[in-house]
């Protein structure tokens, strides 16, 4: 065995010989940024080796690095295996940072119908005039308390052999849990005396990213607990596909367990607020992605991410929780989320009941952007879904100073129209480092009111002002000068990043677009867009219209759900009869494959255009910009 | 029984003047006016039909001119004064499109030399200008400037504009009132973005040509052929950021393997083969303006257009 001990939080970890020291860190508990899934293709897990023999192909991955930096002992964690005891420094740019996480989503008033439930009851001890076995003796009681008919309970054999010893030991005074799953009613557990007031559930949001918990009281209704944190998975690949690649390389186990820890710590966190037993909890329902769904459940996703992207299975899930190692009452349930394919996955379903259109006659259109972006539309009739790769642009990738969400990033901003000064507001308030994508969004719906960049995104270089250059390839706007920045360079935006970014909103708006041509209804008949997920929490909607990133209706039409994942959950947690509908739901759901579509290239080359190369589908944008244009002469 | 071939289309086609007389301040012996159709080519009503005009290209530099023509042409290919002037007397043309060719050499910076070419080509020939400027950003906006310049007041047609490279195009036909080619690579929605971008800088509507960008035959032309067919119906539906008139240049024809290979002896044949079925087709498909370099096209171009027409045809062409 060897001892690798990690600076500056000297973390040891015993590992034995050709161990990489990715996965020794993982060990170790230190989260690194693997935005590849460690297979040296990213260069993001760098770190430095002050002592030891480690074996590393410097020439291989040199592009990673200086000379300076190689000197220095510089090397990647995924690509370098532990010959030696060694001391590795780890800097901070390695280790996953802090961003801000979504934790809140709409409060929408919630009908309580749990499906877990908790009687106590007082028996009788049999006599040799009353000689009925233990378990008509309990389940009558439970009957007699107000719970289901005795003959319609079920009680597995685990909790059957606790019955005799737990009924005399509490001197029969019981509480037994009762609970609702797909085949009836079951009693999942058998506790002494009055526990009745103890019935938890835990409502999870299993993100690729984040993973966010609510712990509900399922007596009160009411939630207890929140907490949130990363999906360790990160540490085997930032996005789903190298997560899927790790598991194809290094099997499914280690993401299984990971996701499993990620929801137990939150679980674990959120107890330890509210000060529940985490035995107390019966119940725990996940959304999640399709894969995410599907890695949690132990189940092989390798083949969902070829043509022609098939899940292995779509419909909710009931599980005990214990097989997949959940931190809940051992004789626990678990529902995951129904999906409707690939693409549009449990979180999905979950964004829509938590916006409710499934209920509606008016009809709504659901956006959920990430990475990739998910579309629904529809109302309770009919709904029509589809998926894409947005690129990265709007998470801040594919732009030259573009950021995640984390602290220093430009969020917020206005320009100027006669001095094209910049007015920006950073994460933390503290100096700018970058620019996120709700940034993004504002600066390019303002250089477009300022007429700095025409409609095609192009910058006019033709107007005399210092923010307005051309240094490399590209020109370029300056939106903080090099001393007003916290990384000592000038934030610019090119023309480039430009490009990506309409390429992005382009497809968003696209997707949207082809929807509404299948379903057959103009911009005028939509009722209501939501936005899901955190982008949409903090982004500029009228900015968002402006720029074309979604279709043009009355402003106060557009809403954000927020983590509208995790509301869906809670509302299936606490709501027994959503559950049901949930799988009907998802069936009704008609997925259209874009790549299938010939019209969506079509629809995207025409949004690919600030607004959109139709005007008359922005009829407001196109007047505010007129106007604007009018000022500028 | 006639064809009434105009459905329920409310717009017409913008009008563009080509060129200037001396009663309308330029010298051109002839100005033309096109595009006006309400309908699809050739179905316009007897009278109101116009064909298509045919335009000849010369060039000031022949070392970027395909072989086939500088073969047939011979020295008249070393001074586009004298090559305009034969294409008017000679080869019939409706109009010259002078590409200045001399720009595109590296590291050119007589931009002094454009002005000059410009002026000899308008006072060699009575037939309304079209101008091909530089290739290149860095001299656009001088080069564009001197064109404008040479041939204020005759209303000449400056190409090329893109989506990337508008503005100089733009500053220059705005200054000395000469219309623009806007071209797009074969898209009815980056045709219409681009025209949209020259409206928003100023440009009149009824100053721009649109050029969808010609394939040669049988190596893409059919999507040139929709994406002209797109910009008509919708155009012809009422989206007015697309009526306008339509040039369609089918020099790509002369570079493909059919006529760069061709048999011993029978090269003009194929090059001519090549423009003429491309440059119908484009007519068919809407165009106001077909360019050629072969001069043995013209007269074929313009048969096959008087044969197209109504009887009382023909009304358009001088």
């Amino acid at each position: 065995m060897r001892t690798v001990t990690f600076l500056p939080s000297y973390r040891k970890i015993e590992v034995v010989r050709g161990t990489t020291i990715l996965d020794a860190a993982q060990r170790a508990g230190l989260s690194m940024n693997v935005v590849c899934g460690g297979q040296g293709k990213c260069g993001k897990c760098v770190v430095y080796i002050q002592s030891g023999k480690t074996e590393f192909d410097a020439q291989k991955y040199g592009r990673f690095f200086t000379q300076e930096e190689l000197a220095k002992g510089a090397c990647l964690a995924c690509e370098t295996l532990v010959q030696g005891d060694l001391q590795v420094m780890v800097p901070e740019s390695t280790l996953i940072q802090e961003q801000k996480i979504l934790i809140e989503g709409e409060d929408k008033p919630i009908d309580f119908r749990p499906s877990v439930k908790k009687y106590f009851v007082e028996l009788h001890p049999p006599t040799l005039s009353d000689p009925s076995p233990d378990l008509s003796r309990l389940l009558w009681g439970i009957q007699k308390s107000g719970g289901p008919e005795a003959e319609k309970m079920y009680v597995p054999l685990e909790v059957l052999r606790e019955i005799p010893s737990i009924l005399r030991h509490s001197d029969w005074k019981v509480t037994a849990t009762i609970g609702l799953v797909p085949g009836g009613y079951r009693c999942i557990d058998l506790q002494e005396n009055d526990t009745s007031g103890r019935v938890y559930g835990a409502a999870v949001d299993l993100g690729s990213t984040t993973v966010v918990v609510y712990l509900w009281d399922l007596v009160s209704g009411k939630v207890v607990g929140v907490a949130s944190n990363y999906n360790k998975q990160i540490s085997c690949g930032e996005d789903i596909l190298a997560r899927v690649n790790y598991a194809r390389k290094n099997g499914l186990t280690r993401l299984q367990a990971l996701a499993t820890e990620s929801i137990n710590s939150a679980i674990t966190s959120a107890c330890n607020t509210a000060g529940v037993d985490r035995d107390d909890i019966y119940e725990v329902v996940v959304a999640g992605n399709t894969v995410m769904t599907h890695m949690l459940l132990g189940i092989d996703p390798a083949y969902m991410i070829a043509e022609p992207y098939v899940p292995v299975v779509r419909r909710a899930l009931s599980v005990a929780a214990s097989r997949i190692g959940i931190a809940c009452n051992p004789n626990g349930g678990l529902f995951a989320f129904p999906a409707v394919s690939d693409f549009i996955g449990g979180d999905i379903i979950a964004d829509i009941i938590a916006c409710g259109m499934a209920e509606r006659d008016e009809i709504s259109l659901l956006i959920d952007i990430g990475t990739n972006f998910e579309v629904v539309l529809g109302n309770r009739e009919w709904m029509f879904s589809c998926a894409g790769a947005a690129g990265p642009a709007l998470e801040g990738g594919e732009v030259l100073f573009g950021m995640r969400a984390n602290p220093g990033a430009i969020e917020k901003i206005t320009i100027d129209s006669g001095t094209l000064t910049p007015n920006f507001s950073t994460i933390n308030n503290i100096k700018p480092r970058g620019i996120c994508g709700s940034g993004l969004i504002d600066l390019l719906a303002e250089l477009l009111e300022t007429c700095v960049i025409d409609r095609t995104g192009r910058i006019n270089t033709e107007i005399d002002n210092p923010r307005i250059r051309k240094i490399n390839h590209f020109p370029e706007f300056v939106i903080a000068w090099a001393k007003e920045t916290d990384i000592k360079k000038d934030i610019v935006i090119t023309e480039n990043d430009i490009k990506n970014l309409i390429m992005s909103k382009a497809s968003i708006h696209a997707a949207c677009v082809t929807l509404m041509k299948e379903a057959g209804i103009s911009r005028h008949e939509i009722s209501t867009i939501y936005f899901a997920g955190a982008f949409g929490n903090y982004l500029d909607k009228k900015n968002a219209t402006t720029i074309g990133l979604i279709p043009e209706i009355d402003i106060n039409q557009i809403r954000n759900l927020g983590n509208g994942a995790v509301v869906g959950a809670n509302i299936a947690l606490v709501n027994r009869r959503v559950r049901k509908q949930l799988d009907e739901i998802a069936h009704k759901i008609g997925y259209i494959e874009l790549n299938a579509e010939n019209a969506f290239m079509d629809e995207y080359t025409s949004s690919s255009f600030l607004p959109h190369t139709d005007l008359t589908l922005f009829p407001d944008v196109q007047k505010m910009l007129e106007t604007c244009r009018l000022r500028k002469g | 029984m006639t064809l009434k071939a105009t459905f329920d289309w409310t717009q017409e086609i913008e009008t563009i003047t080509l060129g200037a007389t001396k009663a309308n301040g330029g010298t051109r012996k002839v100005a033309y006016t096109i595009g006006g159709g309400t309908t699809l080519p050739f179905l316009e009503p007897a009278g109101a039909a116009k064909a298509p005009l045919v335009a000849f290209e010369i060039c000031d530099n022949p070392v970027f001119w395909p072989q086939v023509i500088r073969d047939y042409c011979g020295d008249l290919t070393n001074n586009p004064a004298d090559w305009a002037k034969v294409a008017e007397a000679q080869y019939g043309a409706d109009l010259v499109r002078l590409y200045l060719t001399s720009t595109r050499l590296r590291d050119f910076s007589d931009i002094g030399s454009v002005k000059t070419t410009v002026e000899t080509v308008l006072s060699a020939t009575g037939l309304p200008l079209i101008i091909e400027g530089s290739n290149e950003p860095k001299i656009d906006s001088e080069v564009f400037l001197k064109c404008g310049e040479a041939g204020q007041g005759e209303r000449m047609l400056l190409g090329t504009a893109e989506a990337g490279r508008y503005r100089s195009l733009a500053a220059a036909a705005l200054a000395y009132n000469h219309s623009i080619i806007a071209q797009s690579p074969i898209d009815v929605n980056l045709a219409k973005q681009l025209n949209i971008l020259l409206r928003e800088i100023g440009v009149q509507r009824d100053h721009i040509v649109i050029d969808p960008y010609t394939g040669s035959l049988g190596y893409g032309f059919e999507y040139s052929y929709s994406a002209m067919e797109r910009i008509r119906f919708s155009a012809m539906k009422g989206d007015t950021d697309l009526a306008m008139p339509m040039i369609c240049s089918p020099a790509d024809s002369l570079t493909v393997k059919e006529v760069r290979e061709h048999e011993p002896g029978l090269g003009d044949e194929m090059a001519v083969s090549w423009e003429f079925y491309t440059g119908l087709a484009a007519a068919a498909a809407g165009a106001e303006i077909i360019c050629v370099r072969h001069p043995k096209t013209i007269p074929l171009l313009k048969q096959a257009f008087a044969n197209l027409l109504p009887a009382a045809g023909n009304a358009g062409v001088p």
